[in-house]
């Protein structure tokens, strides 16, 4: 058992000299400030046009190094974590595959979508208790820690679901960028601590750029969605459940936040070695150890990529198509970071 | 085990007490049918001097969201109408309410020998961050729906658009179609 912890640790030590970066901590503050000024101004002047080529190409590869990521934190023997593994996973399958049927049955003219809120209420009720057991798990595994006040905070949160589902399933499409930020600060924290300060500082520009937007657009007219496309990015921003704000600060806004989300993934974790070599395999301590899986591991990243080229194709072949199958299976994806998030606290 | 027993005995009593207070809640009173409002879209009106017939212009993208949100108007009404009539979703809430307050009371006993005073002021200040925040954002939401109609008798007069959020409702009948525009009276100079 102790021995599968330490295999754990160990992914935790400086990178190697191969992959170690040269950027000091003002060039990593300048290119973080630059590159979120640069998203806010690309957010705020064309936010369909931009929305539609950052998910096209950044969508796919983020969820490929994120699934890189997670494989990299994974301890290769689960020891004491088995049962927290196996909620966290059992709960990943069960609740992405609950998020697809509700559309699906729909379409399939299975289910008329009757009742609409209260499926969708019942599903973050069921994400909510999942995230409360998790960290309740976690937190038994932590001494010292009493965790406790996280099930009267997960029952607020499934009462304020049920008063307004909709509402709070567009919240969760707000927050889920913010995530990737909290888990940069959790591996700067273990990795590079004395970028740490610097990093926090810079998060306070978030705020700063956020209030520029909504100052810039609130008081602009809603985008014309007037085809289909158009139409799901503003509905996916929350257009509709928010009619007296404009759909272009919303759809801004999202945009803003998701672009910031692909950079930490694709640009800044591997910037500092988060992620090891994107090629070498034996990076990855569950395909490196000696009891390991480094051909399945080494497949699955290979599957990866094809699907990533899969998804490249779906968006030139049928854009809006291949965009609503695509936010509802990466629904996947962000269930993921729960657990692995939990894991870095 | 005594103690877990006894605690969801409680529990349990204080649910089934819910079941009592239900029947407490007064008959609702009847209202005349009013009309569903099934999809929020946006209007402009405008003046056509050399038009015989007026006429109601509808995008096919809108007639689409309009078919589809008549198609699935079961559970039809806005969305703070929804939560308002909606049983299920009040008594849900209800529920984890009771259970977030139940169980942030077992965690304060819990915590009491270890009690953290920096950290029960944390709370209260959030609670009371979250209070103001309410407060706040409630005076900073954006102008009603009819401050934009104020403008209308003056732009069909000049011949120029005025444009608006609209609630397309769904009322029982053949009758014709009706728009009713949110104008208030508004008092000229030296009127009281």
């Amino acid at each position: 058992m102790e021995r599968a912890e330490k295999i754990n640790i160990g992914v935790w030590r400086e990178p190697r000299v191969g992959t170690r970066t040269h950027v000091n901590a003002r060039a990593f503050a300048a290119i973080l400030i630059g590159s979120a000024c640069v998203s806010a101004a690309l957010a705020t002047w064309l936010p369909l046009q931009v929305s539609i080529v950052s998910v096209f190409l950044f969508a796919g590869p983020h969820n490929w190094f994120e699934a890189r990521y997670f494989l990299t934190r994974l301890p290769a023997r689960f020891g004491r974590s088995r049962n927290f593994f196996m909620v966290a996973f059992s709960g990943i399958g069960l609740l992405t595959l609950a998020y697809i049927l509700l559309p699906a049955l729909y379409y399939a003219n299975i289910w008329s979508g009757a009742n609409w809120p209260n499926a969708i209420a019942g599903w973050n009720t069921l994400m909510i208790l999942w995230i409360g057991a998790l960290v309740l798990m976690r937190g038994r595994q932590k001494a010292n820690r009493d965790w406790f006040w996280v099930l009267p905070v997960a029952f607020a949160l499934c009462a304020l679901n049920w008063l307004a589902p909709e509402l709070f399933s567009l919240a969760i499409v707000y927050v889920h960028p913010l995530v990737a930020l909290w888990f940069l600060d959790r591996h700067l924290r273990r990795t590079k601590p004395e970028w740490l300060k610097t990093y926090r500082r810079c998060l306070a520009v978030l705020p700063l750029l956020l209030a520029g937007i909504l100052w810039q657009l609130s008081r602009t007219p809603s985008l014309a969605d007037d085809n289909g496309l158009f139409w799901r990015i503003t509905q996916h921003a929350g257009a509709d459940l928010l009619p007296n704000i404009s759909s272009h600060l919303l759809v801004s806004t999202h945009l803003f936040l998701e672009m910031l989300h692909y950079g930490v993934w694709i640009a800044a974790l591997p910037l500092i070695g988060a992620t090891g070599a994107i090629w070498r395999v034996k990076s990855i301590p569950i395909a490196s150890h000696s009891r390991g899986f480094p051909k399945l591991i080494g497949v699955f990243l290979i599957c990866g990529l094809v699907a990533v080229a899969a998804l490249w194709f779906g968006f030139s072949a049928n854009y809006t198509l291949t965009r609503d199958v695509y936010f509802a299976v990466a629904m996947a994806h962000v269930l993921a970071e729960a657990p692995f998030l939990l894991r870095m606290i | 085990m005594k103690r877990t027993l006894i605690l969801t005995l409680a529990v349990c009593a204080l649910l089934a007490s819910a079941i009592f207070a239900f029947a407490d809640i007064p008959r609702p009173k009847s209202t005349p049918v009013q009309g569903k409002t099934i999809l929020y879209s946006g209007l402009t009106v405008t003046s056509d001097p050399k038009g015989y017939e007026a006429r109601l212009q509808i995008s096919q993208g809108t007639l689409k969201h309009l078919q589809e949100a008549a198609a699935n108007s079961g559970d039809g009404g806005s969305m703070v109408q929804r939560v308002m009539h909606s049983s299920t979703r009040t008594i849900m809430a209800g529920t984890f309410m009771f259970l977030a307050i139940s169980f942030a009371g077992i965690w304060f006993a819990r915590s009491a020998e270890r009690r953290n005073n920096k950290a029960i002021a944390a709370v209260f200040l959030v609670a009371i961050v979250f209070g103001l925040a309410t407060v706040i954002v409630r005076a900073n939401a954006g102008p009603p729906g009819y401050i934009r109609w104020q403008t209308l008798p003056q732009s069909l007069l000049d011949g120029k658009e005025t444009a608006g959020g609209v609630q397309i409702e769904l009322v029982p009948g053949d009758d014709n179609m009706k728009l009713i525009i949110p104008l208030r009276k508004t008092k000229g100079p030296g009127e009281e």
